[in-house]
């Protein structure tokens, strides 16, 4: 198994509900831009599930060495990289703060994707669990850099699963809400649409042994987001969403 | 959108509820910049302690240290971070042979937190409490350093932890011991008591047995005063098992827990259901000993099967009494305790009776010591106070103590037995309570 951004909480449960489920992986291959933190996590595999793993650095930010990911090979991916950086009102016109949500979500991460597509095409086998995010559905005006960078990658993602169907390689695309993580920690969410970290593998798992196509966390999130996608334009703009 | 880290908080008896700062994070470096940029902090594991002994102007929740870091399977000792439950060590142990040396009724508490309140189970006059069993943990001090403590390596502040709730500093991660089983099973016997004299006697007559904990009816009075259920265990072995479990002797039983879905309506739990309840449980054994095997589940976490059964009591919840009273009096002391309880007509829906071996000099912050223990659970009501006061008054006659991590209300003489913990940095609304008054 294959897992970018594996400092991620709900990756984190997502291996673990994968390992307690009876699922075995010769090993995982834990990618991470925090070796300290991520070396916890393949102890905690290590201890709790025998389940050997190997921690492999990924910075998004700078440039990836391929060569150095030639032995990588598996044939489920999970991806739950993602950095939602500053919103619009303190971050629109910091052009750092958009570069770096356009390359974590979208520009940089495509190609790292399409490396490991590519393996599992030739190999004519494997799912890829991606998560995007409900804030592609549609931009807002409180944080549409990320959004559009979202939406971007989950465009790119619907591409992929068409391009990939007769290849036998299934791309799962996740829509998470809310979710209770570090990420948004202190922020108050109401708790009815807010997933735990738990909650979430939970939900994510169900979609991939059904084989879905894209799934929101939270079912209640696919209801939200079709009137969301639904207002017309006229009224949308005048929004405060 | 500002971070805002306040929050309605409660521990498991929902009394106090307090709104306060809750942060939780998986970094030392924002750990200890959380330490250094804070005041009047303390650390809370899974809530699960039933008063106000976690609460504080600043809650450290440990609920991210929720990682194992090692585990050798050859000499059974394990080690990892304070906020991972017992319930997750008992899932990777159990079908690796081994067992917790000591656990409290309920699985759900951090491993932090049987540190920081030395918990005991059934079996403290045999094995004593959790910090026997304790090789060393990782403490983050006032001054944001982390200490390895052990009983060799920084003992002050290893000794002023067990059982220090958490006044002494951030319990960050641990290593401790644990026990050999062949089975997931208990044999157990369950015996019949009439009165108090009687389940005293059983206790003594027990004194070998590994494990005893005793369920007493207290709205009992006159001769059935202390009419009670003795309970004593013993680690199955493979071959006392029935035929049809010994193919898988490590057996983790799956059942689906129901949920206590809302607070019951305060009438609910009044003192009619409670007689019934107690009416019932004890006339549900007919004979006067029955011996079976049970599941670890069964006889060490009973009520574990129902989540969230503290809202049986209600919005307004519910106190945990415990007390110890010494042996030599404990006796008297405690059919006074339940004579008190009896006529205040205050029942207790689940009273749990234990006697404790001698305490372990080292730990001098633990709780127990050799003697009589007695919790009980009461709802919040306009008389509870009076009764803690009468009770509390008891207690102090006799030279008795009242748990740290179940007090809400009692007497500070009678809670205020730690020893080597104050600073000013991690401080708890209960120790605040105890030393303002």
């Amino acid at each position: 198994m294959i897992v970018l951004g594996s400092n991620s909480e709900v990756a984190q449960a997502f291996v673990e509900k994968l390992l307690k489920s009876g699922e075995k992986h010769s090993k995982i291959f834990l990618f991470t831009s925090n070796r300290e933190t991520t070396e916890k996590f393949a102890k905690h595999l290590e201890v709790k599930y025998v389940q050997q793993s190997e921690i492999i650095d990924l910075d998004l930010l700078i440039s990836i060495d391929y060569s150095s990911l030639e032995h990588i090979n598996s044939n489920l991916l999970f991806c739950a990289t993602g950095f939602l950086g500053m919103g619009t009102e303190e971050g629109l016109y910091d052009n750092r703060n958009t570069q770096n949500i356009i390359d974590v979500n979208y520009a940089k991460l495509v190609p790292v994707l399409n490396y490991f597509a590519d393996k599992m095409e030739r190999k004519r086998t494997g799912t890829m669990i991606v998560l995007s995010s409900v804030a592609g559905d549609r931009g807002r005006q409180s944080n549409f850099i990320y959004g559009s960078a979202k939406a971007g990658l989950t465009a790119y993602l619907s591409g992929l699963r068409n391009y990939l169907f007769d290849k036998k390689v299934h791309v799962l695309t996740i829509k998470p809400g809310f979710m209770a993580t570090k990420m948004t920690e202190g922020f108050p969410l109401n708790p009815k649409l807010t997933a735990t970290p738990k909650q979430a593998a939970d939900g994510i798992y169900q979609a991939y042994k059904n084989k879905r196509n894209t799934a929101y966390v939270l079912p209640i999130w696919g209801f939200i987001m079709l009137i969301i996608r639904n207002i017309p334009e006229f009224i949308f703009k005048k929004l405060k969403l | 959108m500002k971070p805002n880290f306040k929050r309605e908080v409660s521990n498991w008896g929902n009394f106090p509820v307090v709104e306060k700062e809750i942060r939780s994070e998986d970094s030392l470096a924002k750990i200890q910049e959380f330490v250094r940029t804070n005041h009047e902090i303390i650390a809370r594991g899974n809530g699960r302690c039933y008063g106000d002994a976690s609460l504080a102007e600043n809650i450290f929740s440990t609920k991210r240290l929720n990682k194992f870091i090692s585990f050798d399977r050859l000499n059974g000792i394990i080690e990892c971070e304070s906020g991972v439950l017992l319930s997750d060590v008992l899932e990777v142990i159990i079908p690796q042979g081994y067992f917790l040396f000591v656990t409290p009724g309920t699985k759900f508490i951090t491993v932090g937190g049987a540190i920081a309140s030395d918990v005991h189970g059934k079996n403290h006059h045999m094995e004593g409490c959790f910090s026997e069993y304790v090789l060393e943990f990782s403490l983050l001090n006032e001054n944001s350093e982390v200490l390895i403590c052990s009983p060799t390596q920084n003992s002050e502040k290893f000794w002023a932890t067990i059982g220090g709730m958490g006044l002494s500093g951030i319990i960050l991660s641990a290593k401790f011991k644990l026990k050999n089983i062949e089975t997931s099973y208990i044999r157990q016997e369950s015996i019949k008591a009439e009165n108090l004299d009687e389940i005293f006697q059983l206790f003594d007559e027990s004194e070998t047995w590994t494990y005893n904990v005793a369920w007493i009816d207290c709205l009992q009075k006159g001769e059935n005063l202390g009419r009670s259920i003795l309970m004593r265990g013993e680690h199955a072995f493979k071959h006392q098992l029935p035929k049809n479990l010994q193919n898988n002797p490590l057996n983790m039983e799956k059942k689906i827990s129901p949920t206590v879905p809302f607070y019951f309506p305060g009438f609910v739990l009044n003192n009619l259901a409670v007689k019934l309840f107690n009416f019932f449980y004890f006339k549900k054994q007919t004979k006067k000993v029955v011996k079976n095997i049970v599941h670890y589940e069964t006889f060490f976490y009973p009520l574990d099967i129902v989540n969230h059964w503290n809202r049986i009591y209600g919005k307004k919840g519910f106190i945990q009494y415990q007390m110890v009273l010494p042996k030599s009096n404990g006796k008297e002391g405690m059919k006074k305790i339940l004579e008190t309880i009896a006529e205040s007509g205050n029942g207790s829906f689940l009273a749990v009776l234990k006697l404790f071996g001698k305490h372990n000099e080292a730990a001098y912050n633990s709780f127990p010591f050799e003697g009589y223990t007695l919790a009980l659970d009461f709802k919040i009501n306009s008389k509870l106070k009076k009764l803690v006061e009468s009770l509390d008054q008891i207690v102090e006659q006799y030279g008795g103590r009242i748990y740290l991590t179940k007090d809400s209300m009692s007497k500070p003489s009678l809670v205020n037995y730690l020893k080597n913990v104050n600073n000013s940095k991690f401080v708890s609304l209960q120790s605040k309570r105890i030393h303002n008054g």
